[in-house]
């Protein structure tokens, strides 16, 4: 049976949805079916990753009841792989969603868990996915608790920023530990500088694991041609031998054995 | 000269007047605040909805049988067992707790009960 997994974050710019996207072409690039599911609501970005907002339905509207989640996702198997399943299910960016999304009471929310743990059936057992990439907004809020709980595994992405790792640290302890959720550590856009040997990645390492005692799974440089690129070209589809997609690939073999 | 102070003695009525309403409708205003502010907290003690704001406040325990049968829908006590792993007379306590605190609905059908999230009436 396939995996729901939900990236995550304390803070907001951590590069979830780079990771997201990258993870998701990567798998169906091998072959795997993959859904990813825009879930940041109130700043939607995977329409503008995949250059497509012709939709005539939304995530949104899969959560509010108003149609079923084969409806929302948009298969772009044949335009990006061309090998596995590749399938995306986008946020309505439009400012009267983002809108009408942040102000639902805590009945809809409750729906809208309901409707987000029914993914398990309708995704992975149903359509037989083997990957199921929930983007989710930073921080504590409906949006993204509803998609933490929804998951089997998190992967939590976190900056090299002091409060970013104090809040981290606390959503481990305090949230996901609640869930019994699995949960790993990916530390993004780390300066270049502190990588540069193997002994100075080691420390790090061992400093966020001891001393802050983080699952990490693993640390990722700072890669300034991503940050040009601006989020315009999916390197797992475009440049597959960049380091950043095989360190992908290295987190995509840890997690796949949970 | 005359008129001159009628009119200035009426424009000061008028303002005393338009004063007094808005102290009025100040007093008004500050009393709709406080009922408002109760109502909230009223509101916010209400065990009703089992959303995840509500999941993370339940004991340990409770959360994981509150989260299988969100998951599940509606089920019996042996289903949510079969997926905790716990014995179905802990699952049957644990739900039976959460009919209690307002957050499930049980329904009995022949001999079995059922139990479900409280939807909307």
């Amino acid at each position: 049976m396939g995996k729901i997994i939900a990236l995550h974050s304390y803070k907001g710019g951590t590069g979830k949805t780079l990771i997201s996207v990258n993870l998701a072409a990567m798998h169906a690039s091998k072959g795997e079916s993959v859904c990813l599911l825009d879930m940041d609501f109130r700043a939607p970005s995977l329409h503008a990753a995949f250059k497509t907002n012709s939709t005539e339905y939304w995530l949104n509207d899969y959560l509010n009841g108003a149609c079923e989640i084969k409806k929302v996702l948009i298969d772009l198997t044949q335009t990006h792989t061309g090998k596995g399943r590749f399938l995306v299910g986008l946020a309505n960016p439009t400012t009267e969603a983002i809108r009408e999304m942040s102000a639902k009471d805590r009945k809809w929310e409750m729906k809208a868990l309901g409707r987000l743990l029914s993914l398990k059936t309708s995704l992975l057992n149903d359509m037989r996915l083997d990957y199921v990439i929930l983007d989710t907004s930073p921080g504590l809020q409906y949006s993204s608790i509803n998609g933490i709980v929804s998951a089997d595994v998190v992967l939590v992405v976190t900056s090299i920023d002091a409060s970013d790792i104090e809040g981290t640290q606390r959503m481990i302890h305090e949230l996901y530990e609640l869930f019994d959720k699995k949960t790993f550590l990916i530390m993004n856009k780390v300066p270049i500088e502190m990588l540069s040997s193997k002994t100075e990645k080691r420390s790090l390492s061992r400093k966020l694991v001891t001393a802050y005692n983080l699952p990490l799974l693993e640390v990722i440089p700072c890669f300034c041609d991503i940050l040009r690129a601006g989020g315009t070209q999916i390197f797992a589809i475009e440049k597959p031998d960049h380091p950043f997609i095989k360190i992908l690939g290295t987190i995509a073999t840890k997690t796949k054995h949970f | 000269m005359t008129t001159a102070r009628t009119m200035e003695r009426n424009a000061t009525q008028i303002l005393e007047r338009i004063k007094e309403s808005l102290d009025r409708l100040n007093e008004k205003m500050e009393v709709m605040i406080e009922i408002q502010k109760h109502s909230e907290k009223a509101d916010q003690g209400i065990p009703d909805v089992l959303d995840v704001m509500t999941l993370l406040s339940l004991p340990d325990h409770l959360r994981k049988t509150a989260v299988t049968i969100s998951r599940l829908g509606n089920a019996t006590a042996e289903e949510v067992a079969e997926q905790t792993k716990r014995a179905r007379a802990v699952e049957s306590g644990y739900l039976n707790q959460l009919v209690l605190m307002g957050y499930l609905k049980k329904e009995r059908r022949g001999r079995k009960a059922f139990f479900c999230v409280e939807k909307e009436t």
